[in-house]
């Protein structure tokens, strides 16, 4: 309950300074904005998914292929692609190779046949990687129709999920994220890492307003105090992030994944561990040495942990050390979950992050133990 | 009944002693008072008894029991009011109070009715809604009392409650100590300021070096002087007094002069008025007045330990 009552506090006067609260949302934002604008150029790679355009031409006349193909088109609208008919008479191929279209597909009673850009792009990759999973199947049930018309439906039930042509499908099934993408990312878990500066303050700041007189001669022990204020300290810094992450999504477009809840899972502990960082290294140096020396670490963690330029493949001790970074674990984790929409390549970031806010939570304890009063 | 024993307690910071193998009681009911000059002790015994400092030796009951032992107990019987403004200046007076109440396990009616009351004791009843940064030093002072009460505590330690703070405030400060007092509290008061600790404690101990060296009614500690009078001679002008003189005569023990008064402290038995009179009409001083003060804790602190209270 006082673990509760001191986290309240803690979220209620943080909420209540809105100046500060709005800086603090700003900051991320305009980063996010400049780096993503600035550097776009180095994300040749970024096209939405969303941008791809197939032509068509169906002369089919058998009903059954009839309806598989309206599936396909259907699985494929739902991942953003935009399907046309041909005009009759029209140059599909012609279409393409201008750059209207993506692809162009012709189907028939006897299979499909398909024409993609000679562009290598994502975007043609994509389509002609579920263009072709769909042909294979589609010749398939075309043949069927023919020999075994009772066979077809089994076939075709088997076949009718969207994200099917899509996973099994691309040649290159990384999405990659564009630079607003990255930098919304990566400003969001570098500010994530931030809030340990203000949690330097949590135990000085009772000290200087001489309440931790207070808090000490109160029926509470110090863990409880501790608790409250990482818990505090944590939620109002979460929420901050949190309005940082849906800000971008709909300001900027920026894409998250859709694994939204494992995202904010890894953001979360995240900020917990740097809470206890900053509560511990507060609490262990007092003063301005522990700001210090903290900065000097987000800086380097900032910049080793690709905050300001995604890092490619690493190896041997470089990869070790870049790892131990928790913007790296935390970056990697997000890179992953958003881009290969891999859920479990959350959890060793989680995992290590709640260790580590665990470790130097018990570090502050073992301190605050010799120590006569808060 | 004894609210609070205190036996050889000593606190040693490095190799120096700031309390000294101290022994002291305090009754229930009592409005203690704590005198002694800057250094003497008072908030280092005071942090001792709120469990804020640990003693190097001794022990301290609390209502009949160990404070080391039974540490929640002894925090919860216990409203600390600190020498230094204790307060959340982003809360309001309202929630500081409440907040402060919240850690003594007050919930729900009972914390709102009492965080009301303790503000309306301390005359903030219409400032609730109020930020402190917004607060003259004397309504500081007194936000920094409702925050230590709302728990109605059994005991409520003052650590200069009334430093730095105009006289109104001041006597509001006075009369609510009272008025908690005749509520039910036992009060340790600390002061630099003797007319205070004169006018409301019941019993009084002086602090010098980390030790108490009287303790008693303030009756009682008068009664140590009055060996000694303090004679006060009112004349148009002080400078041609000549003090050496003045103290040569038998019996005077110290003399001090301001611009029209000369003070003259002898021992009482000796009958030497006439020649200290003598010797001022000599000086061609003018006198205008005489008085023979009666004796007040002021002098009973310097025949004790040979300073003033204040610097
Ligand atoms: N943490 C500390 N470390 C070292 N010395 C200390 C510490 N706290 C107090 N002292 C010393 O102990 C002595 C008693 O200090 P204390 O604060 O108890 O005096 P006090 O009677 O409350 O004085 P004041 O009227 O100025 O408040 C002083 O000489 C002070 O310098
Ligand atoms: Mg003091």
């Amino acid at each position: 309950m006082n673990v509760l009552n001191i986290a309240w506090k803690e979220i209620k006067t943080g909420l209540r300074d809105t100046k500060t609260f709005l800086l603090m949302l700003a900051f991320p934002i305009v980063l996010i904005l400049i780096l993503g604008t600035a550097l776009s150029g180095a994300f040749s790679t970024s096209v939405k998914v969303g941008d791809m355009k197939l032509l068509y031409r169906s002369e089919v006349t058998s009903p059954q292929l009839a309806e598989y193909w309206n599936g396909f088109l259907k699985a494929a609208e739902s991942q953003g692609i935009r399907a046309v008919a041909a005009e009759a008479g029209a140059d599909g191929r012609k279409a393409v190779r201008d750059n209207r279209y993506t692809a162009y597909a012709e189907l028939g009673d006897n299979g499909i046949r398909f024409y993609g850009s000679s562009k290598v792009s994502i975007e043609t990759n994509i389509l002609q990687g579920m263009l072709t999973v769909f042909a294979d199947r589609y010749n398939l049930v075309a043949a069927a129709v023919k020999e075994n018309p009772a066979a077809v439906p089994g076939i075709v039930a088997a076949w009718t999920d969207a994200g099917d042509y899509v996973r099994e499908a691309s040649v290159d099934p990384k999405r990659q994220p564009g630079s607003i993408d990255y930098y919304a990312m990566a400003m969001t878990t570098m500010f994530a890492l931030y809030a340990a500066f203000s949690a330097t303050y949590l135990i000085q700041g009772e000290h200087a307003r001489k309440t931790a007189i207070r808090l000490s001669a109160a029926p509470v022990s110090r863990a409880e105090v501790f608790a409250g204020k990482i818990v505090g300290c944590t939620f109002y810094n979460f929420l901050i992030l949190l309005a940082v992450v849906l800000f971008s999504k709909l300001a900027f477009d920026a894409d998250w994944g859709s694994r939204f809840g494992i995202v904010l899972a890894v953001l979360a502990t995240e900020v917990l561990l740097a809470i206890s960082l900053g509560l511990a290294l507060g609490y262990l140096l007092k003063g301005e040495g522990s700001r210090s020396v903290l900065m000097i670490f987000l800086q380097i963690a900032s910049f080793a942990g690709g905050a300001y330029f995604p890092f490619g493949e690493t190896e041997g001790v470089i990869h070790l050390l870049l790892n131990l970074n928790p913007l790296m674990w935390a970056n990697t984790a997000l890179m992953k979950v958003i881009y290969e929409n891999d859920a479990l390549a959350a959890l060793p970031a989680i995992g290590l992050n709640a260790a580590v806010a665990a470790a130097f939570l018990i570090l502050a304890v073992i301190a605050m133990r010799k120590r006569e009063a808060l | 009944m004894n609210v609070l024993e205190i036996r050889n307690l000593t606190k040693k910071f490095g190799d120096f002693a700031a309390v000294d193998n101290m022994t002291l009681s305090v009754r229930e009911g009592e409005i203690f008072g704590f005198l002694g000059a800057n250094g003497a002790g008072k908030s280092t015994t005071i942090n001792m008894i709120a469990s804020l400092l640990r003693s190097t030796k001794g022990e301290i009951d609390l209502l009949g029991r160990s404070i080391s032992a039974n540490a929640r107990f002894a925090k919860s019987n216990i409203g600390i009011v600190p020498q230094d403004i204790a307060i959340y200046e982003d809360m309001t007076a309202y929630e500081n109070v409440r907040f402060f109440a919240g850690l003594y396990g007050l919930r729900g009616e009972t914390l709102k009715e009492r965080t009301a009351e303790a503000l309306e004791f301390v005359g903030l009843g219409d400032k609730h809604k109020s930020y402190p940064k917004n607060f003259s030093g004397g309504m500081k002072r007194r936000l920094n009392i409702a925050c230590a009460i709302a728990h109605r505590p059994k005991l409520i330690i003052m650590d200069e409650p009334t430093v730095g703070i105009d006289p109104q405030s001041r006597n509001y400060i006075l009369n609510s100590v009272k008025k908690l007092n005749e509520m039910g509290s036992t009060i340790i008061y600390t002061s630099h300021y003797m007319e205070e600790v004169e006018e409301i404690c019941t019993r009084i101990a002086i602090v010098d070096h980390g030790k108490i060296i009287a303790d008693g009614t303030k009756e009682q500690l008068k009664s140590i002087i009055t060996d000694t009078k303090e004679i006060w001679i009112g004349v148009r002008s002080a400078e041609p007094v000549q003090v050496e003189a003045l103290k040569a005569i038998p019996g005077v023990l110290s003399v001090r002069v301001e611009e029209q008064t000369v003070m003259v402290s002898s021992k009482a038995e000796v009958g030497n008025l006439n020649r200290i009179i003598q010797q001022l009409i000599k000086d061609q001083a003018e006198i205008r007045s005489v008085e023979e003060q009666a004796p007040n804790l002021e002098a009973v602190f310097l025949t004790l330990t040979g300073r003033n209270l204040r610097d």
